[in-house]
Parts: C-alpha cells; sequence; structure tokens
C-alpha cells in the first residue's frame, strides 16, 4: 500500500506494533478459557468448522433447483432440510449440534421468476447465511449498502452492473431476524444441457445475494477494489 | 458479596439436535393473523433495543408467510424467553414506505420479519 | 516512557474531537425543557436501525480478512454455544449499546472483540483489572 493513499479513513497500516485488536483478541480468548467458559479445545473446533465454510453448497443448491422441479420446490418450501443434499446440517454440521448461535437454523430460499428478482440485505447488522455461504463480503456489511438498498434498490443494484427492466419486481429481503436468505436467480439462456457441476460454477456468491444474476460466460464475482489485511488470514 | 448466577444450560438443552427457532415450535399458540392479511406495523417504543425497522412502522403490509415461533427479540436479548409468538413474514409496497418512490415501478417490494406483538389489523 | 505516553495522551485528545458527529445543535447535557419528545426518540434509537437512510454512492469493496477477525468471530461463537450469551445479547450489544460513534467508527468484527469483552465484564467472569492486566501482559509479548 502506497502512502500517497492515506487519507483520514484509511490509517497507516499497524506493520510495526501490534494492533489494539490483536491485543484484545488475544486477551479475550485467553481469559476466557482461564476461567474456564470454553475450552482451547472448543475454540479450535469452532476454528476447524469455519474452515469448511464458503458459497459453494449454496451455489450447488441452485443448479440442483435448476435440474430438478421436485427438489425445487422442496428447496423453496424447506430451505433447512434442501440443505441437507449439499451435505450442510443447519443443526449438525458444526460442534454445537444446535446450529450456529448467530445465524440459527431458518434458511429461506427466495425463488427469482422472469417477473421478480430479490436481493438480500440486513439493515440492522449484516445477517447472512454463513453455514452454506461462508463469511459476507466487506461491502454487504457497510451502512451504505444497508441504507440504500430498501430505498434505491434500483441504484445500488445499477452500481453492482445490474440494470432491471421496469416490468420486473424487485424484493429487497431485509433479513432482520431468525431467518437467513439466499436467493435462487433464474436459470439463465445459454445453459441448456448443462451438468449440475457446470451450472454450480456460474452460480457466484453475488448471485446468491442478489446483486448479479448468472450468466453462461462468468464464474466469478464481478471484479472490485480489495482492501488488503495486515495480518491476513489464509484459508 | 456474591455474584450473580447465569444459567449456562438452558438454551443448550432446549435447542440440541433440534435447532433455533425449531425449538421454540408449538409455544406460541394460535396465530391472530393468515396469510393474505394486510396488517399495519405498530409505533413502540424502540428503546434500548428493537428489531422492527423504524422505516416500516406505521406502514401496512400484508402477511406473506408465517415462518416460524419464537420469544422477540426485545425479550431474548435479555434470556427472557417465556413468552413466545409467532413471526410472519411481512411483504411492504415500496410506495408505502417512502414517499418519493418513482410511480414508474410501482410493484417494487421489501420483505422482513416482524413478530406478532408488533402488529395489527389494517 | 512518560514523554511518549503524554505525545499518545494529546493525540488521542485530537482524534476523539474530530471524531465527533458533526451536529447542528449544541449537545451540552440541555436542561429538560431543551428536549422534546421528538429529539428524546432521536437521542435513544438503536443505532443500528438505519435502513432507508439517505446516503451517496461509494466504491464497493471486498476485503482481505485479518487473523483476529477470524479468531474473534469464533471467540463470539463458542462463547454462545457455552451459554454465556445468546446471538440475540450479542446482536444488542454489539449493534446498539457500543453507541453511535463507535457503531460507525469501528470494523465490523472490532465491534463483536469489543461486546465479548465486556460481556466478561459485565456478567462478572472476569474483573476489569484482571482484563487491563492481561492486556498490558500480552502487549508486552510482542515488545
Amino acid at each position: 500500500m502506497s502512502d500517497d493513499k492515506h487519507d483520514l479513513h484509511s490509517p497507516a497500516p499497524m506493520v510495526d506494533e501490534v494492533s489494539e485488536f490483536e491485543v484484545l483478541e488475544l486477551a479475550v480468548r485467553e481469559l476466557a478459557i482461564e476461567k474456564g467458559l470454553f475450552t482451547k479445545e472448543d475454540h479450535n473446533r469452532w476454528t476447524e468448522y469455519m474452515h469448511t465454510l464458503g458459497p459453494a453448497p449454496a451455489a450447488r443448491l441452485v443448479a440442483k433447483a435448476w435440474l430438478d422441479p421436485e427438489f425445487k420446490k422442496l428447496a423453496v418450501n424447506d430451505g433447512v432440510k434442501a440443505s441437507l443434499d449439499v451435505g450442510i446440517d443447519w443443526i449438525n454440521s458444526m460442534p454445537t449440534n444446535f446450529g450456529t448461535p448467530s445465524d440459527y437454523c431458518n434458511l429461506r430460499v427466495l425463488e427469482d421468476t422472469p417477473k421478480l428478482k430479490h436481493v438480500v440485505v440486513c439493515t440492522l447488522c449484516s445477517c447472512y447465511p454463513r453455514p452454506i455461504l461462508g463469511q459476507s463480503p466487506e461491502w454487504y456489511r457497510t451502512p451504505n449498502y444497508r441504507r440504500r438498498i430498501v430505498r434505491w434498490p434500483r441504484q445500488v443494484l445499477a452500481e453492482f452492473g445490474l440494470q432491471l427492466p421496469e416490468d420486473i419486481e424487485v424484493r429487497v429481503e431485509d433479513s432482520n431476524q431468525k431467518s437467513r436468505f439466499i436467493v435462487l436467480p433464474v436459470r439463465p439462456e445459454g445453459t441448456e444441457g448443462w451438468s449440475e457441476d457446470q451450472l454450480a460454477e456460474i452460480v457466484t456468491r453475488d448471485c446468491l445475494i442478489g446483486v448479479a444474476v448468472p450468466k453462461p460466460s462468468v464464474t466469478a464475482n464481478r471484479k472490485r477494489p480489495v482492501r488488503r489485511a495486515v495480518n491476513p488470514y489464509h484459508h | 458479596m456474591s455474584k450473580p448466577h447465569y444459567d449456562r444450560n438452558h438454551h443448550v438443552e432446549k435447542a440440541t439436535d433440534i435447532g433455533d427457532p425449531q425449538c421454540f415450535k408449538g409455544e406460541a399458540g394460535k396465530p391472530r393473523f393468515k396469510v393474505g392479511d394486510r396488517v399495519r406495523v405498530r409505533n413502540l417504543p424502540d428503546i434500548f433495543y428493537t428489531r422492527t425497522q423504524g422505516y416500516v412502522r406505521g406502514a401496512e403490509a400484508v402477511v406473506a408467510e408465517l415462518v416460524y415461533e419464537s420469544p422477540p427479540a426485545e425479550d431474548e436479548s435479555w434470556d427472557n424467553t417465556e413468552n413466545v409468538e409467532w413471526f410472519y413474514s411481512l411483504v411492504f409496497k415500496m410506495a408505502d414506505l417512502w414517499p418519493d418512490y418513482p410511480d414508474y415501478f410501482p410493484n417494487d417490494t421489501v420483505e422482513t420479519e416482524i413478530p406478532e406483538h408488533y402488529l395489527e389489523a389494517a | 516512557m512518560p514523554s511518549s505516553i503524554r505525545d499518545k495522551v494529546h493525540r488521542h485528545l485530537d482524534i476523539c474531537r474530530q471524531i465527533q458527529p458533526a451536529l447542528h445543535q449544541e449537545t451540552h447535557a440541555p436542561s429538560p425543557d431543551m428536549i422534546d419528545n421528538a429529539h428524546f426518540r432521536a437521542y435513544t434509537r438503536s443505532p443500528h436501525d438505519i435502513g432507508g437512510e439517505p446516503d451517496i454512492p461509494i466504491t464497493w469493496e471486498e476485503k482481505e480478512e485479518e487473523v483476529w477477525e477470524h479468531n474473534t468471530f469464533v471467540t463470539c461463537e463458542v462463547l454462545a454455544w457455552r451459554g454465556v450469551w445468546n446471538a440475540e445479547e450479542r446482536r444488542r450489544r454489539q449493534n446498539v449499546e457500543v453507541g453511535e460513534t463507535m457503531y460507525l467508527g469501528l470494523p465490523y468484527y472490532g465491534r463483536w472483540l469489543l461486546t465479548a469483552a465486556k460481556i466478561l465484564v459485565d456478567k462478572q467472569f472476569i474483573t476489569l483489572t484482571e482484563l487491563q492486566e492481561k492486556m498490558d501482559e500480552v502487549r508486552k509479548r510482542y515488545e
């Protein structure tokens, strides 16, 4: 990172000293273990579980739903049950055996149609279906996205590169309680005869949040600037 | 001086192998509203905590789905889980939320989940 | 080194003044007759409730994750697993009780982290002195 990029909102990277966040993180974790609130083993087990998370199962769920109308019905009616078919048990995949505390166990799959387009936000925090989609992207957590998408959805979607015709209903899903959401987009033209693997490839994380739609030639999220970590986590 | 005692096991005991909100199923009684009903969101005080967004208060919506039973967030946030109620997925017309929403997109909507005690028949 | 601590103190006071939101009215703990009901509601609202607030377009960014962010997420989930709090209590504390300035001023997982520390103190699982001494000890490991 070059120095000329620094302004009030991008303080110098803390390369020469340990950050307050790092100090506090270690202090809290060590104290909780010393006091017997949880064990080192608990923390390690949850870390291992977290390593397994990412958007692949959600993409697979969409691909399956495109290929199998019965499975699509199940996905829309009971997202938790449908998740089992892509290897995600919302109750028992994680060490707790009661789901993840923060993401609960009520996945809802929002089916787009040629006349209806869903997009997901959590205006109150940044609720996100981590068990089936991994950690949320930075832009999803910004107050800016959360402020604007519920009021100016078409403008915000256009900024993401998605221009929607007037006759399509935009439905913003504000994930504010215990349900978590993924979007089941319309299968794009040009994918006739494709296998489940091929289809899953074009269902990107952005498609599953609803700020993009799948295209036969696109297998990655739109290119955006990346804010580098001082001490990055390697998966 | 004695320290407060927190019951650290009750949630894990209730939710293990069942999940949350599934563990509250059957505790809310009969729902007051059904799919298709028109409801209005009450403007209760939002002092200290709420998960009923300011922008839906006083607005009318249609019940799209009865999603689950749970204590309301305002109670559960202090670990009060005795009063379980129905949660409704509501669909609001953008035009009913934002006076400046453009006329040429009359079908655009917001969907969000609100607990029963926040709702009255419209 | 006392002089460098004093430098830090002075820089801290400068930053604190700079990060205060630009207010359009005086806020020096006014007398009750100066706070009407609308202002009471505004001051006591939950700072996380921002849906529909006007804002200008920004550049949408991705971000690499810091190690401490991952560890913080895991710590918070494990604290809930072992019954120290539930997710709703965590959400209230980290999104509302931190107050407006910290809410908008700190990173997402930074608020999770502060809240995890605070719950241990608030519920008397640790004393504040223990936390402060532990932070000091951890920092010294890196000097």
